[in-house]
């Protein structure tokens, strides 16, 4: 066989592009993993979104994946994709340092219960990617806060790609891998892929196991698919999606993808607020905000305003992962560990947290199953939710990300980020343009379990756009 | 060693961590929270949310 020539073309393919020409036979599986592994080396390091590269047992895989190809043995649709994991995933026998120096040593004997799902399928892990160290989870000040460094984002590598999930959002966006596996515990999925333009999908809380992944917050913490469209979210999420006993949040449902059973545009009701399109966002991303609404708007659905039902819904998301992660780190904490993280700001959050009242989380929780409730209702009225997935562009990188914000002149769907996880609901976040060169996206919220409707839509808003095939000007 | 150790007085008093702008900024702002949550009216049965319904 002619040695194949990769190009962007390749490195920017869909899962069923790729998957196509594997089968296909027009290059092999190996050949396709050395010139991903090539790429994320090379890139991944320079725009520190690599933690880990995977190249010596992503090409065993490699050598397996060809040989079932050769045997006609089909075992999915991710059969030979490379794919990254968000280095809070742990993979047997390689460090799993969860974004902080302070675990540099950690190794796992076992893989996280997603990561063996995707292996099962055939899918080759490239690299574990970058993060803020452990998540976020004490608060963290600046971009800086991850053992490998800010994150730059590919649109201006003046500009973060968001976190925690930040070396997925950008190694997919710069097409370093085809996919890659993030966490959302309030925002970690949705705002990194917002941010860097792509596709991502924060599954309904307990859909996809999380065993083997650090626990920040146990009745928050979800994982999920970050793609460069809604149909490879699909293909991902019924790979990893599933009934797992020893993750007690696991919800007990798996996930078929069914496109042909999706509901007509003039079934759907979409709830949003003209004010999120408009005054409640950065002046310069509102023209590219109107213009995704109204292309939602003429792909046939019913439309009807509604705003969010009112609640503090950051002050109980802060809380919440606040006593939970200090809970789940408490050793980590009281060993003087923290003290190693890069962010000071991050550690003394850490021992604040140590400190919140039983009560104080209880009520918070109470609360919770208010807002739990008031969705429930909101629900009866409309199917889905749309708003900005963030009124936003990326941060800069010397940006500090604890200014306080200027709260919204009217309430709209604002907060539908930490409201959306407190509620465990699922979202799909989708490029919709560009504001001062940096991607916009909006987002679809849905009722629990309803992922393959929001599939359905945002397959058909990306039938209209091309949003979610722009690349950025990589460069080597 | 030991002996100086000892003679040291059982009624010295600990010694204060130095303030930390950080840490002080961390517990205010999670004051701020509980503050905002304790504003929702909230029925004495409302149970905590440890279960989600589909």
């Amino acid at each position: 066989m002619a040695k194949f020539n990769f190009t962007d073309d390749i490195f920017f393919s869909s899962i069923s592009e790729l998957s196509a020409s594997l089968r296909k036979k027009e290059f092999s599986t190996v050949e396709l993993t050395h010139a991903f592994c090539d790429r994320l080396e090379k890139l991944g390091a320079r725009y520190h979104a690599l933690a880990l590269s995977l190249r010596d047992t992503a090409l065993r895989k490699a050598k397996e994946v060809d040989r079932d190809f050769k045997l006609d043995r089909v075992r999915s649709p991710l059969q030979g994709i490379p794919y990254g994991a968000k280095d809070l995933l742990a993979v047997n026998g390689k460090p799993t340092t969860w974004g902080t120096k302070a675990f540099a040593g950690q190794v796992f004997k076992e893989d996280a219960q997603v990561i063996d799902l995707l292996d099962k399928a055939g899918a080759i892990l490239i690299g574990k990617l970058s993060m803020v160290e452990l998540a976020g989870g004490g608060g963290n000040r600046y971009p800086s806060a991850s053992a490998t460094g800010a994150c730059l984002n590919p649109w201006d590598r003046t500009y973060w790609s968001g976190g925690s999930s930040s070396g997925p959002g950008t190694a997919t966006a710069a097409g370093l891998v085809t996919f890659s596996i993030g966490s959302e515990t309030s925002g970690s999925i949705l705002g990194p892929s917002a941010y860097c333009g792509i596709t991502g999908l924060r599954p309904t809380y307990g859909l996809v196991s999380r065993r083997g992944a650090m626990a920040l917050a146990w009745t928050l913490d979800k994982i999920g698919p970050m793609c460069r469209s809604a149909e490879d979210c699909a293909l991902v999420l019924s790979v990893i999606a599933g009934n797992d006993y020893e993750d007690p949040g696991s919800a007990g449902k798996s996930f078929h993808y069914a496109p042909q059973f999706a509901r007509k545009p003039d079934e759907i009701t979409i709830g949003y607020a003209p004010v999120d399109f408009d005054e409640s966002t950065a002046p310069e991303t509102r023209a590219g905000f109107q213009e995704a609404l109204k292309m939602v708007k003429s792909l046939g659905m019913r439309m009807k305003e509604v705003e969010i039902p009112d609640f503090p819904y950051t002050a109980l998301v802060t809380t919440i992962i606040a006593a939970e992660g200090a809970s789940s780190f408490e050793d980590f904490i009281r060993s003087g560990k923290a003290d190693e993280l890069i962010e000071h700001r991050q550690a003394q959050g850490l021992k604040a947290n140590l400190e919140i009242p039983a009560v104080d989380y209880l009520r918070a929780m109470r609360v919770r199953a208010l807002v739990q409730q008031a969705f429930r209702d909101l629900f009866l009225d409309v199917d889905f939710l749309l708003a900005p997935t963030k009124p936003n562009i990326a941060w800069k990188l010397t940006d500090r990300l604890d200014a306080p914000a200027t709260p919204p002149k009217s309430r709209g769907l604002s907060g539908l980020i930490p409201a959306g996880n407190l509620a465990g609901l699922p979202a799909l976040s989708l490029p919709c343009g560009f504001a001062s060169g940096l991607p916009i996206a909006i987002s679809f919220v849905g009722r629990p379990f309803y992922e393959n409707q929001l599939i359905a839509i945002g397959k058909a808003f990306q039938s209209h756009t091309d949003w979610h095939r722009k690349r950025p000007p990589v460069t080597e | 060693m030991l002996a100086a150790a000892a003679a040291v007085p059982q009624t010295a008093t600990p010694q204060t961590p130095p303030a930390d702008a950080d840490l002080d900024s961390a517990r205010a702002q999670m004051k701020t929270s509980a503050q905002q949550i304790a504003k929702v009216k909230l029925p004495t049965a409302t149970e905590p949310a440890f279960h989600f319904k589909a």
